[in-house]
């Protein structure tokens, strides 16, 4: 599903986000991207979705060749990916199902496909109840379930997560992850960054940890920190 | 911001089509005025009807030369009492002091001085007068008016753009995080673009509009003043060959706002 080999990324400021970094990513799968803040989990997101371009190296995502893609053709590429943030970036004049349809309105879809997704969608993250409210009317899990049904209702085979939680309190966490878990059975890929150490050590799934730009850890069914795992396994 | 906007295309339209206007009206009256260019060729006292024909003949061979009409001295002098009626008395004049005149008219204006100059050197000819002064100053106006009115109007064109675009930028700037948001989602930037163009393409068209008002309330109000001052100037001919004029500033403000409106989204659009 994505595959990145041998990518360096340098902002035009100067620094330098990714190293040398190779990573394969099936599809299906479900990982998280840990490390520290400012190691390069939104770089190598922002690559996927090409928001940048590598400096060096290959990126490619479901058989695209992202590094190579033209402008023209981004577009393309985003609406077979859903992407959802911190931030949840909603628009604030516009309903929850006004925010979900938009993103099927400016693919240029039918009024039917868009009366056909946008409840389907909402129904999976659980806000059908909710579709003619704003999202300063809602509580930060609920924006950012909505965030995520935008990110589904063009049926992305691949879900990239930018901290979703970290604006979120613990219960609202557990449920935006339970959510994105159910996504994952469906089929869809989905790849988190986050630093928030419960969920990563609660879910046991693949582990890609960054330091300063590099890959240092990658653990299937791995914990937030190296060698946490054994401690806990010694310890009961 | 939207007010701005529109308010900075009307204030271009009212410069642009006052500009227009004037220059519309200096072009007619010049051609006015070229038209009605005469040169009065006044005879010699003592001149025979035959040396009159023959002079006449002279001039009427050249080919610059449209038509010559011979004015006996008492027509000349029913005409300047008819001109003069009611101001000088001319019943005064026990005798006729004018001269016979010969009237030609040339095809081109701008022949005037040469052909006048040419007749000047004929035999039985006193003096000659065609108003040379203001023939030389309306040509030189007419030229400088055709040549710089089109770098003027196309520096008022490409100055009303940038500040346009500038104001509009303020709008795309405040819906820059929406800018964001939809290409996030995959639209393409054709289709992000399309509503800010409408929407320069309509503050461009209402600036305009208000502008034509203001311009049509302006025309109203001091074009009786104008004429009273100039009487001589015949405002109301010119202004009616100027009906395609709104037209052509509806469509220029139309097409700022949305050139504009274009531009500065751009800048907004870079992956």
């Amino acid at each position: 599903m994505i595959s990145l080999r041998g990518v360096t990324l340098v902002y035009p400021n100067g620094v330098r986000a990714l190293d040398h970094i190779d990573l394969e990513i099936e599809k299906g799968s479900f990982v998280f991207l840990v490390g520290h803040s400012g190691t390069g989990k939104s770089s190598v997101l922002r690559l996927l979705y090409r928001e940048v371009k590598p400096t060096a190296g290959s990126v490619i995502v479901d058989g695209i060749g992202v590094d190579r893609l033209r402008r023209s053709r981004v577009p393309a590429l985003r609406r077979q990916l859903g992407v959802v943030f911190q931030d949840f970036k909603l628009l604030n004049d516009k309903t929850v199902w006004e925010n979900v349809a938009f993103a099927l309105q400016v693919t240029g879809a039918h009024t039917k496909d868009v009366m056909r997704q946008v409840p389907r969608v909402l129904d999976l993250v659980g806000l059908s109840h909710k579709s003619r409210m704003y999202p300063n009317e809602l509580s930060g899990g609920e924006q950012q379930r909505t965030a995520i049904a935008r990110a589904l209702v063009n049926n992305p085979k691949l879900l990239l997560c930018d901290e979703p939680s970290g604006n979120l309190d613990p219960t609202n966490t557990t449920e935006i992850m339970e959510l994105l878990l159910r996504i994952n059975l469906k089929g869809t890929t989905v790849v988190v960054a986050t630093h928030n150490q419960a969920v990563v050590d609660r879910m046991r799934r693949r582990v890609v940890r960054l330091d300063d730009g590099r890959i240092v850890t990658d653990e299937e069914r791995g914990y937030y920190f190296l060698g946490l795992g054994q401690t806990q396994v010694l310890s009961g | 911001m939207q007010a701005t906007a529109i308010g900075t295309v009307t204030v271009t339209i009212i410069l642009l089509g006052a500009f227009l206007y004037f220059r519309g009206l200096l072009i007619h009256l010049s051609a006015e005025v070229f038209n009605q260019i005469e040169i009065s060729v006044y005879l010699n006292a003592n001149i025979t009807p035959t040396q009159t024909e023959q002079l006449r003949s002279a001039i009427t061979r050249d080919r610059r030369v449209r038509s010559v009409q011979f004015v006996p001295k008492t027509d000349g002098l029913k005409e300047l009492r008819r001109r003069m009626g009611g101001q000088v008395d001319t019943s005064l004049l026990t005798q006729n002091p004018l001269p016979d005149k010969l009237r030609v008219r040339v095809r081109s204006p701008e022949q005037v001085s040469r052909v006048a100059a040419h007749i000047a050197k004929l035999p039985g000819v006193a003096t000659l007068n065609y108003g040379q002064d203001v023939v030389a100053r309306l040509m030189q106006l007419s030229s400088v008016l055709g040549k710089i009115g089109i770098a003027i109007i196309a520096v008022f064109i490409v100055i009303a753009s940038i500040i346009i675009s500038n104001t509009i930028r303020l709008t795309v700037f405040a819906r820059r995080r929406e800018i964001g948001i939809m290409q996030l989602v995959g639209a393409t930037n054709a289709y992000i673009r399309l509503p800010f163009i409408c929407e320069g393409f309509l503050d461009g068209l209402l600036g305009a509009l208000v502008a034509l008002g203001l311009l049509a309330i302006g025309r109203v109000e001091l074009m009786p003043k104008l004429s009273s001052a100039l009487p001589f100037v015949r405002f109301s001919v010119a202004a009616n060959d100027l009906w395609q004029l709104p037209l052509e500033l509806l469509i220029v403000g139309g097409a700022v706002g949305a050139v504009a409106s274009w531009v500065s989204v751009g800048r907004y659009l870079r992956v």
